[in-house]
């Protein structure tokens, strides 16, 4: 059975071309635009992997999604897309205070996208 | 007299006898004294206290008034003329009495003229010394008091600045401090002489004790920026400097702290504005690339239909682009204000007219209807065209791209007596309470059901709120979620400048 993995982004379009290629490597893939439905989504699903975008309506949404999620229980591999790099301003505590396995930056390559999920996948698979 | 500069000695002769105050007024000239005389007690007196004699020979006895009273007169009022008694009655008594009350000397009657002279450039070389002594006096004095007001002056000086002002010496014992010093430090006293080192911060004593290892040719000040109380509340730049002794050892240090809190508020600000433009930026060219990745992908199948619909979407997300772009290059205009602004009178009017005539397109594609009410004879205001025009644009465009559709725009100008009054008024999706609050925050767009699909760069607003804040107006909103919005902005009639010129010209 294909892996299943939720997307919470903001912007359709990211979330568009992240979905055709996901799915072209044979994933099953969901969407949500907002950390409600987010939170709603993977509940529905319970999917194998989450992909987070850190800004969405407030700054910060992506962080204080990933800490509900956690907090709720959820121990499945969250990767989070960030638009802003630390070189160019935002700080975060890697690991220590955003409990995420994982960061991609905007924009997205393909490849490593691939490169990340199959990482964490194949991880979890040999569990 | 040798020592008869080009100064005439002053002297006076008091005596009734005619002829000895004849014959030695002669022989005063003679030798360059500048001679008055008085026949008698009385007009010695007057003459005496009127004008300052270097010298003075009075006779003992007179028939008004006696040579010691006239003595006793002049000095009171004359204390730096020299006097002499001249006298026939030579007594040991009136000698004493007469030194006593302060005649230089005692010039036995007669009188040879070199004892005369002999007498005199003593008394003149006496009188030389006392004006010399009363010169210096006066000086030192005048000095103390220019020194006392000095310091005062100065200390009062130092205890107003706003910088704090610590010296300390070699042993870390307080020197001297100022006012700011005590309040950046949070200490109420401070004791000269005692060991400040337990304290002060250790932040603070770090930079002062740097100098403490140094060589004594290292005369570089250090600098540190301390967080003397957390949550921006007070931000120091500590700077210290050594002050060296004669040999060049050290003496000690001065500290000078400087409040940067308000310079690190803005600092944040900006960094964090930063961030945002970082953010925004981003967000377009990522879902870009993300398109032109997918449509480069040979292994993933997509319809000619899909390829048509990427293309026209990151079309879409690089005009947001460059409106963003040309945005922040708006803001970055009127903050700067590098451009020079060129101040006419513009007619409001004109531009609300131009403005919704550009959105012809939009507003019939919507439906909307457009009412534009304005007062007969509204007078012209000064200013920038561009920047009316972008303020009048901004908001004109959000009543299109934010209304619904077949709804209504509501645009007025009226004026009272300061302020030019437009108003834009739309039947939209209106704002939630909390988002009306960030409405004028940098890149604050309302994300919500009827957003989602407007584009829009977030400082539209942030513009407008910008350039009414330039001309000293006003803005305020009303809205209703789901209802509409209206905005309304008070522009006054008059520039300040044109206040300040109209004050002037009454």
């Amino acid at each position: 059975m294909a892996a299943k993995i939720v997307i919470i982004d903001d912007d359709s379009d990211i979330l568009e071309a992240s979905s055709l290629v996901l799915k072209a490597k044979g994933y099953e893939v969901l969407t949500a635009q907002n950390p409600e439905d987010g939170l709603k989504l993977v509940k529905e699903s319970s999917p194998d992997l989450i992909i987070l975008d850190v800004i969405m309506v407030e700054p910060d949404d992506g962080f204080f999604l990933a800490q509900r999620l956690r907090k709720e229980g959820f121990t499945i591999p969250i990767l989070m897309y960030t638009s802003v790099s630390k070189s160019t301003g935002l700080q975060f505590g890697i690991g220590e205070l955003v409990p995420v396995d994982d960061f991609i930056e905007k924009p997205i390559s393909p490849e490593l996208l691939i490169a990340k999920v199959e990482k964490f996948l194949k991880v979890r698979t040999e569990n | 007299m040798n020592s008869i500069e080009n100064i005439k000695p002053k002297v006076i002769i008091i005596d009734d006898e005619d002829a000895l105050r004849l014959g030695v007024k002669k022989l005063l000239q003679m030798e360059g004294y500048d001679v008055s005389t008085a026949a008698n007690g009385t007009e010695g007196i007057a003459l005496g206290i009127k004008e300052d004699f270097d010298l003075a020979i009075i006779d003992l006895k007179m028939p008004d008034i006696d040579g010691i009273t006239v003595l006793k007169n002049i000095r009171e009022h004359r204390p730096n003329t020299v006097c002499f008694i001249a006298t026939a009655y030579a007594s040991y008594d009136s000698a004493v009495q007469a030194t006593k009350i302060g005649s230089q000397g005692y010039i036995p009657k007669p009188f040879s003229a070199e004892e005369l002279l002999n007498h005199l450039r003593m008394g003149y070389e006496k009188r030389k010394l006392i004006l010399e002594a009363d010169r210096l006096r006066a000086d030192r004095e005048n000095r103390l008091l220019e020194l006392s007001f000095e310091r005062t002056r100065l200390n009062t000086i130092i205890n107003s600045i706003d910088d704090g002002v610590l010296v300390v010496n070699r042993d870390e014992q307080a020197v001297y401090f100022n006012a700011s010093a005590l309040k950046y430090l949070n200490l109420h006293e401070i004791f000269l002489g005692e060991s400040i080192a337990d304290i002060l911060p250790p932040k603070i004593r770090e930079v002062i004790e740097i100098h403490f290892d140094k060589p004594n040719n290292d005369s570089k000040s250090y600098s540190e920026q301390i967080e003397l109380l957390p949550d921006e509340k007070l931000f120091v730049q500590a700077t210290t400097t050594r002050i060296p002794n004669h040999d060049g050892t050290l003496a000690g240090v001065v500290l000078v702290l400087k409040n940067i809190s308000e310079f690190k508020r803005v600092e944040f600000i900006k960094s964090q504005f930063v961030s945002m433009v970082a953010h925004e930026l981003k967000a377009p060219i990522a879902a870009t690339i993300g398109f032109l990745n997918l449509l480069l992908q040979s292994e993933i199948e997509i319809s000619d239909e899909q390829k048509t619909d990427f293309l026209t979407r990151s079309n879409v997300r690089l005009s947001s682009l460059l409106s963003l772009v040309n945005d922040l290059l708006d803001i970055s205009r009127i903050e700067m204000q590098t451009v020079v602004r060129e101040i006419k009178e513009i007619s409001l009017k004109d531009i609300v007219t131009d403005v919704i005539q550009l959105f012809n397109l939009d507003i019939n594609k919507k439906n909307l209807s457009v009412i534009f009410n304005c007062e007969d004879n509204l007078p012209t205001i000064n200013a920038d065209f561009n920047e009316i025009t972008r303020m009048v644009t901004n908001l004109v465009s959000n009543s299109v791209k934010y209304n619904k559709v077949g709804g209504e725009i509501k645009i007025e100008l009226k004026e009272n007596s300061r302020y030019i009054i437009f108003t834009v008024g739309d039947s939209g999706i209106g704002m939630k309470p909390n988002e009306k609050k960030k409405l004028f925050l940098d890149f604050f767009r309302a994300k919500n059901e009827f957003t989602k699909n407007i584009h829009g760069t977030g400082l539209g607003l942030a513009i407008v709120k910008r350039i009414v804040d330039s001309y000293s107006g006003t803005i305020e909103v009303d809205t209703e979620y789901g209802v509409g919005t209206t905005f309304r902005i008070q522009f006054p009639k008059l520039l300040e400048t044109e206040i300040t010129t109209t004050i002037n010209s009454h």
